[in-house]
């Protein structure tokens, strides 16, 4: 029997909070839109990390598989990551000149990234898919962009929806909107606007929530490549979230197609803060002519924990580490809910992955028994993807399983 | 940006239809009716029609326009509107020899009715007044979520995102109503759904007028675990944002 968590330092930290803070805790991590259902099972706050773990406020351990949502790759507090940025910090951060770290970097990536000639640095995943689409724009003197329904692509206006809060119909008016995998709809788009579209935009696969993860039907990609080449339209693979965990060369490389742009931040340098774009050539002159910048972009610091984290990602082979150990997970996880009869779906790629208990079509029994699985210490989301990170032990993993089955026998004594 | 027909189809399925509600909840509007059995229908070109079927004292909401005792055609929703707003007076195309009925027990009730809806603050102080015009806010904002995801531009892409299924509205075990989704389409059923496919429950009526009135935080409710939300939280969280354009059209 594992110990049932209590989140009492968790709530009045709450309570403090949303004097001050709008929301509490707004955005992805928050209980709303985090879909914290039911809250009562989830923490608010966190104390400490190490490795793969997070601690509450209230002392709480946690496995975590959301991994900060993406950035922890290596594990928390990775001494090769920390070191380097340490030595960083002692000689200067944000400076009036930037310091050359920013070329090593950039370098760095050219020579890790398939489709990449160049890099440019930021701060969120937002600001590197935004420039991406400002890239397009600028270098094909074109309005539309299309996106795949079920996408994320950051926060600024353009990437929401014309009914959410402060989005005008102007601000989306240029997005047209299909059907992931439906090549022909893609077909017919650039048909109807010959000529207009700037950009197509996508994740490298749909890691969307709510639903089971799909991976891009066969050819879809490289369809999609040419209809965009042969219409001077630019490709632009949003890899924020699945960056370097399916291929350090770039999720457009790990399904066989070259993007002319691709977004990175998240596990980009272990959770110091900064993204990037890469691009071709041929958008070089573009990237440049755009005014872009922003106060701590050019930061040192988080350039010298990216190079550490990106060379150490390539000497341990990361994304081969992290889908065998997702996959080792995955399977453990799909076993213990046959053991009660429940029917424990596991989509997307292994080191990303999304779970979905499918004898429940409203989720409910499956929003149980993630509750049950963090009540006891295991950090899994209702609905969107979780994550793998390399310092996942098999231990881990067995502890996780443990949980799960434990999880799976009170829903089961629950509902019979 | 508010649209004029999409207030319309509010006002007829919504503030209207919140009658029925008033007729269960008040004593005085049950007198008001007394025994009287008369049936309104309400044509607006381009707009809703139905009609308002009052007997024994009660209010029933029905499709189409006949039979009915009295005729009200309206030529625009904007005409519509303003008859709610007290800015247009309508004039009958039937049932002249029932007009007693219009200029009398059926303005003391709409005028009842507006006293619930737009409650001032003293009224509020009695905990039955309180109870019973939360219960009517309910009844009007379930109702135009339902008219705004049909008919409002931004609603109806907020609808399109929404897929099959019954989500429950509810304020504790007190009062709840059923938005049944079927092909983007949103159908509000004013009565607490058996089951569901996701739900949506504000903790007692004090939080829910709160909440409608825009005075606490509906994200931060969830994060006390005063707003619970649950099952297939996409309907929830797309109801969200045409609650948020409801608040638009009732202000």
């Amino acid at each position: 029997m594992f110990k049932i968590n209590d989140y009492t330092k968790s709530r009045e930290a709450f309570a403090r909070a949303e004097k001050v803070i709008p929301s509490g805790i707004y955005g992805h991590q928050g209980p709303a839109e985090g879909c914290f259902v039911p809250v009562s099972a989830f923490p608010f706050f966190s104390e400490r990390a190490q490795g793969s773990y997070f601690w509450d406020v209230d002392g709480n351990r946690f496995i975590d598989y959301m991994c900060a949502y993406g950035p922890n790759i290596l594990g928390y507090n990775d001494p090769d990551v920390d070191a380097a940025a340490a030595a960083q910090r002692k000689l200067g951060d944000c400076t009036t000149a930037p310091s050359t770290k920013m070329i090593e970097f950039a370098e760095l990536l050219v020579d890790t990234v398939a489709t990449a000639d160049w890099a440019f640095f930021a701060k969120n995943g937002n600001d590197v898919t935004t420039m991406a689409v400002m890239v397009s724009r600028a270098y094909t003197h074109r309005k539309k962009v299309i996106f795949f329904k079920g996408y994320y692509h950051g926060i600024s206006p353009w990437t929401q929806k014309i009914d959410y809060a402060g989005v005008t119909e102007e601000d989306v008016c240029n997005n047209i909107y299909l059907d992931w995998n439906d090549y022909d709809a893609v077909a017919e788009t650039f048909d109807r606007y010959k000529g207009q579209i700037a950009a197509v935009i996508a994740q490298p696969y749909m890691h969307n929530n709510f639903m089971d993860n799909r991976l891009p039907e066969k050819d879809f990609w490289q369809k999609v490549r040419k209809l965009c080449t042969d219409n001077d339209t630019v490709l632009i693979i949003d890899d924020v979230r699945a960056g370097f965990r399916l291929d350090l060369a770039g999720s457009d490389h790990y399904f066989g197609f070259e993007a002319d742009l691709i977004c990175f931040c998240k596990a980009l340098a272990n959770g110091y803060n900064v993204s990037a774009l890469c691009g071709k050539n041929f958008l070089k002159n573009a990237a440049s002519s755009l005014s872009y910048t922003g106060s701590y972009w050019l930061s040192a610091v988080p350039f010298a924990a990216g190079i550490a984290c990106i060379t150490k990602l390539r000497e341990i082979n990361a994304p081969k580490l992290l889908i065998e150990k997702g996959t080792k997970l995955k399977d453990g996880l799909i076993a213990a809910g046959k053991k009660y009869g429940y029917d424990l779906r596991v989509s997307g790629v292994p080191s990303l992955f999304y779970l979905r208990l499918a004898d429940d079509p409203s989720l409910m029994l499956h929003q149980e028994w993630i509750a049950e699985c963090v009540k006891r210490g295991v950090y899994f989301t209702n609905h969107h993807n979780h994550f793998i990170n390399a310092s996942l032990t098999d231990e881990d993993i067995a502890e996780t399983i443990a949980v799960a089955d434990e999880a799976f026998s009170v829903i089961k004594d629950r509902h019979s | 940006m508010t649209d004029q027909r999409t207030l319309a189809f509010i006002n007829f399925h919504g503030i209207l239809g919140s009658l029925t509600e008033l007729c269960r909840q008040v004593p005085e509007a049950r007198a008001l009716l007394g025994n009287k059995k008369v049936t309104i229908a309400i044509s607006v070109k381009n707009g809703p029609e139905g009609r308002l079927a009052f007997e024994n004292g009660g209010c029933t909401v029905l499709p189409g326009v006949s039979p009915c005792d009295i005729k009200l055609p309206f030529s625009s929703p904007e005409k519509f509107n303003g008859m709610i707003d007290g800015t247009v007076t309508p004039i009958p195309s039937k049932g002249f020899t029932k007009i007693g009925f219009l200029t009398g027990p059926f303005i003391k009730l709409t005028d009842l009715l507006s006293k619930y809806l737009r409650a001032t603050e003293e009224d509020l102080r009695d905990p039955e007044f309180f109870r019973v015009a939360t219960l009517m806010k309910f009844y009007v904002v379930s109702e135009a979520i339902s008219q705004i995801a049909n008919h409002d531009k931004v609603g109806q892409a907020s609808a399109s995102y929404i897929v099959d299924g019954t989500a429950k509205m509810a304020i504790g075990d007190v009062v709840g109503a059923a938005i049944i989704a079927k092909d983007h389409t949103l159908t509000t059923v004013h009565e607490m759904p058996e089951a569901c496919f996701s739900y949506m429950i504000f903790e007692d009526l004090k939080l829910a007028s709160d909440l409608f009135d825009g005075k606490v935080n509906s994200v931060a409710s969830v994060g006390h675990g005063k707003v619970v939300i649950g099952g297939m939280i996409s309907m929830i969280d797309n109801m969200n944002r045409i609650l948020d354009r409801v608040a638009l059209y009732l202000a």
